[in-house]
């Protein structure tokens, strides 16, 4: 099977609009989570607070091609422009049948949805309705419509399964290359930040509600006095490109990617289960033809909720043992959702090729039902070789990244 | 009695706030298609919008043969005037 690099990162992100600021902000343990005005007033949502993309500008974006995206999609499109960029990959090739996309999100934008559909019910009547509401909401939004402002010829790959979204876009590009579909695939996914996200999960009682006067603390994976995830937006893209291909064009390669498993619990729509996480992340070592132990940092997806943390860290305990380096980075900026598959994938990388392994934000004392494993509670420089990104979403289903240095 | 003057005028505002479109590259003669880059999409859109704002509807199907401003123009002013 052929190998496959990474060759170039975009990303926007409550903690950063690039690799280098992500690299900063971990480094300096800042955390884009604030409180959000605009959610007061909203009746039972208990939750006030989210990670915010900042200092973005969409009309860099074509109004032809922004015309029919949502804020999902905008800022999908922003990352994906910067890793393009960053891949230096040339038009041709972009546009040959041989480079494809895969992108995810949870569900199309949230922002069209909830003007389109109240007034469409309301008034029983589609007079006044533009021709463009339904290209915004529209599951695959974000895989369309880069594809269409990228030129993107081959193939097209939407990925939409909320917090594995943009991991399984990752997995899916990574398969492509590996059995010779592609020479290159845009992957990643996306989330725009809407109270939606924050109602679903507070209905469950899965949203952070007790820190909305201190929303930097608010997000605390493992920690005992953790009280539910916080949301958050964000997008990232990763260039993925056939060996051989990306050493022929003289490339910046980021890392390779070396295993990847997607998997389902196939028993509760919400519950976590330890069996379908453990077997994931066997999968994915199976896959890599690597040993737990060849592991050196593992980016959980612990998202700070009651019941995911304790599953994750006893099925990662359970595969790997209490001696690697293991942490969240949903403190620094809560869950992406759709997006955060491949921020902290692009987190791992920075782990390879600048040897910062972030801290886990808030986590001072382990919950008495979380496993004993390595949870750091500050920054570690280290010069580590494997890296494994962790995501697991609704429905059961879960993913497992594994990259490596890239030595040459 | 709605102008033509007036209706050329929300016109253009909307070509200008809704689809960023440069005021000075508007006129009468003015392509939608050739001239200010439009595709067939935009074009309903434009018409939803003015529909909005002036209270005229027009069909998808009634619009096709809508080339420049004053097709525009002249459509919605012979609509309005109809009603």
């Amino acid at each position: 099977m052929k190998r496959v690099v990474i060759t170039g990162v975009g990303l926007n992100s409550p903690l950063g609009n690039s690799y280098e600021e992500l690299y900063e902000n971990l480094s300096n343990e800042k955390c884009g989570i604030e409180y959000i005005s605009s959610w007061e007033d909203i009746d039972h949502l208990g939750t006030k607070i989210g990670g915010v993309v900042k200092d973005v500008d969409f009309k860099l974006i074509p109004r032809k091609y922004r015309r029919s995206m949502d804020r999902v999609a905008q800022l999908s499109a922003l990352s994906t422009a910067d890793a393009i960029e960053d891949s230096k990959l040339s038009q041709d090739l972009l546009s040959s049948v041989r480079c494809g996309i895969a992108f995810g999100s949870t569900m199309g934008g949230n922002e069209t949805l909830f003007e389109y559909i109240p007034e469409v019910k309301n008034s029983m009547s589609f007079r006044g309705q533009n021709s463009m509401a339904f290209l915004k909401i529209m599951s695959h939004t974000v895989a369309a419509n880069l594809a269409q402002m990228f030129q993107i010829k081959g193939r097209n790959l939407p990925t939409c399964s909320a917090c594995t979204s943009s991991s399984q876009a990752i997995g899916a590009g990574f398969e492509s290359i590996q059995y010779g579909k592609s020479d290159v695939m845009i992957c990643g996914g996306g989330e725009g930040l809407h109270y939606l996200a924050g109602g679903v999960f507070d209905v469950l009682g899965a949203a952070s509600t007790n820190y909305n006067d201190n929303p930097k603390e608010a997000s605390r994976p493992f920690d005992e006095n953790r009280d539910g995830l916080v949301i958050g937006e964000g997008s990232g893209a990763i260039v993925l490109e056939e060996l051989d291909h990306a050493l022929k064009r003289g490339a910046k390669i980021y890392g390779e990617i070396i295993g990847y498993a997607t998997s389902c619990d196939g028993n509760h729509i919400t519950t976590p289960s330890k069996e379908g996480m453990k077997q994931v992340m066997q999968t994915s070592l199976d896959d890599a033809n690597i040993k737990a132990n060849e592991v050196d940092y593992i980016n959980a997806h612990a998202t700070a909720t009651h019941a995911g943390d304790i599953a994750e860290s006893n099925a990662t305990f359970d595969v790997f043992g209490s001696d690697v380096a293991v942490s969240s980075t949903k403190g620094h900026m809560g869950h992406l959702l759709g997006g955060c598959g491949v921020v902290e994938s692009i987190i791992c990388l920075l782990a390879l090729n600048k040897s910062l392994l972030p801290k886990t934000m808030n986590f001072n004392k382990l919950d008495k039902d979380c496993a004993s494993i390595n949870i750091l509670s500050e920054n570690v420089k280290k010069d580590i070789i494997i890296a494994m990104n962790n995501n697991f979403a609704f429905g059961g289903i879960n993913s497992s990244l594994i990259f490596k240095k890239f030595k040459g | 009695m709605v102008t033509l003057e007036e209706v050329y005028s929300k016109v253009k505002a909307i070509l200008v706030d809704e689809f960023e479109v440069e005021a000075d590259e508007i006129s009468m003669q003015s392509n939608l298609f050739k001239d200010l880059e439009l595709d067939s999409l935009d074009a309903i859109d434009l018409m939803v919008t003015l529909d909005k704002e002036l209270e005229v509807e027009i069909k998808t199907e009634e619009m096709k043969d809508v080339q420049t401003i004053k097709d525009v123009c002249n459509f919605v002013l012979g609509a309005l005037n109809n009603e």
